[in-house]
């Protein structure tokens, strides 16, 4: 009798229960082609940051700066677009000023890290700070709007009838996926993720490609919040609240381990769709926003506790079967 | 020896960096009435740092076993919601109020210990989800106003807001910290408990070799963590006369900043309560005096960013010069 490998098969398990579910609970709101864009739109803007903050999991870091550099950037690309009077040309520099903004923030990032050797959480959570300040110092603490159509088509404009967005996130996911599995660079990053010392000894520019991890993570999250200011039509220090949350939990519900080198793009990019559903479902079922932390937290400790567990087994597994192989060699002997 | 000369090299440098930021504000900010250096400011600037260095002795711990703790602002927001709850649907006398407040942070307390310790999910990352939990559960025990709206709850009974007030201008939440602090220190340095902490940070492997229960230690620092929060709740509520669901936004990372500015490595195994004081005081000085400068709002959290990755930068890289000079000095008495 072969046992069936149900921990092969769990995600699109999760996920098929996930969807009859809430078509159970809500028929009319959740199975109308309304909510279906809107799912789309979440999912995109967790799937779009994800594909880049990947990489920062998997060489064992973390980013908890994410949601304030989405508002700046959300910021940024509002104001430089208002300022040049919202052409296409306006907001094509726009976009550019975010993307160089979030790129600037993961080298300061990456560098401060590594050239310190100081754990990525603390640098996040200051600059987390420091990212809200500047939001705010930009925008005098008030919500600025940008109602130009070509800024507003960036996350409104649909082909095929699906929006942009869900373009922007299908490519990155791609380009991201394409560098982690067939790149000499996607090997690295599984590498010093693995073993950052044995990648040093064996002549990986280990800082370098580090920094460079961040620096991707930044352009991400920039055009995550570039994307969310043209479907929100505003900008604010507030914009992509709560979203630092969600991305690190779509990492890990997709089997992204936090302490380095596992996980594939696929699962992230699973793990958004079930975010988007998850919040999407928490809306539907009227949960307020601010309960919703609630099911997050719990989702988080309970993705992350499991993937703990699994670490701790296999590493068990390998002694055993080492303890054997050295008793069957003795008993050759 | 050596050990000793760098910890008191580390004090005098913590000490130092609060004395230059004291005499920075005063040039800057002014001394006299209504400005930054006089009396009523400076006491005032200790009754802020006390809170943040209450809860800092129990954050402290658990730095020095190499873990973090940054559910520390929720859980005070979720304490203060527990009490007012009891304060404005119940009869019972406020010191049955506040051992309630004292079992919910002592049980959050062990909630993050028990992920952490017991199903081994890291630090931050479990004490950012409970982070969310906390500050969710704040929101659901809420207390709402007909209309279902959330509202602040007064706590203005005379029995209880007497402390946070204080004999004159000595406050009792002066007084608590002092005891916290001064008790913190000696169960960190007399006792077994406080060994076991400093065994934990150096090494788990060879803390579990020499019989110590790391999963215990751990899980023991976290509920004391709990048990000071819930303190600091009781004087900030008290101070605030009435709890709202915002207490202790972005608070979290006060005690952790005092910490790591006071001279406790966040590789764990180094530092004490007394250290993390002076940094309480250095960050409540650091506040007070950009208010008294009073800058834009906005630039604040610029600034306070700014100074924890600062302090961060030097204390990494104090670390390392101080490590490869005891090396060196090492290898050459080797030599000798």
């Amino acid at each position: 009798m072969k046992k069936i490998n149900w921990s092969k098969y769990s995600k699109p398990i999760i996920l098929v229960a996930f969807v009859i579910a809430l078509s159970i609970l809500r028929p009319k709101a959740f199975l109308s082609l309304d909510n279906f864009s809107n799912v789309l739109w979440s999912v995109a803007v967790i799937g779009i940051m994800v594909s880049g903050t990947i990489f920062v999991f998997l060489i064992g870091g973390i980013d908890l700066s994410i949601a304030t550099l989405c508002a700046l950037s959300a910021v940024v690309v509002v104001s430089v677009t208002n300022m040049l009077g919202g052409g296409v040309g306006a907001v094509l520099l726009g976009v550019l000023a975010a993307l160089v903004t979030g790129a600037l923030a993961g080298a300061i990032h990456g560098l401060i890290i590594t050239k310190f050797n100081i754990p990525a959480f603390l640098v996040t959570f200051a600059t987390q700070s420091i990212f809200l300040g500047l939001a705010m110092v930009l925008t005098n603490n008030k919500i600025v709007s940008c109602t130009a159509p070509a800024f507003t088509a960036i996350g409104a404009f649909k082909i095929l009838g699906f929006p942009l967005p869900v373009y922007f996130m299908a490519i990155i996911a791609l380009a991201s996926w394409a560098v982690l599995r067939k790149t000499v660079f996607g090997r690295y990053v599984y590498a010093v993720g693995g073993n950052p010392v044995a990648s040093e000894i064996s002549g990986i520019n280990v800082r370098g490609a580090s920094i460079m991890c961040y620096v991707v993570s930044g352009l991400t999250t920039a055009l995550g919040g570039v994307v969310l200011a043209s479907m929100t039509q505003q900008a604010s220090a507030a914009t992509g609240a709560g979203y630092t949350n969600d991305v690190i939990t779509a990492g890990v519900i997709g089997g992204v381990s936090l302490l380095g080198g596992e996980g594939t793009l696929p699962g992230a990019i699973f793990g958004a769709v079930l975010m988007g559903l998850l919040n999407n479902g928490l809306n539907l079922m009227s949960v307020p926003s601010t309960h919703a932390g609630l099911v997050k937290g719990l989702v988080i400790v309970v993705a992350v506790a499991f993937d703990a567990m699994n670490h701790a087994d296999q590493s068990k597994k390998k002694v055993k079967k080492f303890k054997k192989t050295k008793d069957t060699a003795k008993e050759s002997a | 020896m050596k050990q000793l000369n760098q910890t008191t090299m580390r004090r005098l440098i913590s000490i130092g960096m609060l004395l230059i930021l004291v005499i920075l504000f005063t040039i800057l900010a002014g001394a006299g009435h209504g400005k930054f250096f006089n009396f009523d400011n400076l006491i005032e600037v200790v009754r802020d740092a006390s809170v943040p260095a209450i809860i800092g002795v129990g954050v402290t711990y658990i730095i020095i076993t190499a873990g973090i703790d940054l559910s520390t602002g929720s859980m005070m927001a979720l304490v203060g919601m527990t009490m007012a709850n009891i304060y404005a649907y119940t009869l019972l006398p406020f010191p049955v109020m506040i051992l309630a407040g004292m079992i919910v942070g002592l049980l959050c307390g062990y909630a993050n210990g028990v992920i952490v310790a017991k199903f081994n999910v890291p630090e931050f990352i479990a004490t950012l989800a409970t982070m969310s939990i906390f500050r969710a559960l704040t929101y659901i025990i809420a207390i709402k106003d007909a209309n279902g709206v959330i509202k602040s709850q007064p706590m203005n009974h005379s029995h209880y807001t007497w402390l946070g007030g204080g004999i004159g201008k000595f406050y009792y939440v002066i007084m608590a910290m002092i005891i916290v602090v001064v008790f913190g220190q000696i169960v960190l340095k007399y006792t077994r408990y406080g060994t076991n902490l400093y065994s934990v940070g150096a090494s788990k492997k060879a803390a579990t070799l020499s019989g110590i229960d790391v999963a215990k230690t751990r899980l023991v620092a976290y509920m004391i963590t709990g048990g000071l929060v819930a303190i600091g709740a009781v004087f900030t509520t008290a101070r605030l006369q009435s709890a709202t669901t915002a207490i202790g936004m972005d608070f979290e990372f006060s005690p952790i900043a005092s910490a790591v500015v006071g001279g406790v490595a966040l590789s764990g195994g180094s530092g004490d309560v007394i250290g993390t004081l002076i940094g309480a005081l250095f960050m409540s000085t650091l506040e007070n005096g950009i208010r008294k400068l009073s800058i834009n709002t906005a630039f604040q959290y610029v600034i306070k960013g700014a100074i924890i990755i600062g302090v961060v930068i030097f204390d990494a890289t104090y670390k390392t010069r101080m490590d490869r000079k005891a090396k060196e000095e090492g290898a050459k008495e080797g030599l000798e």
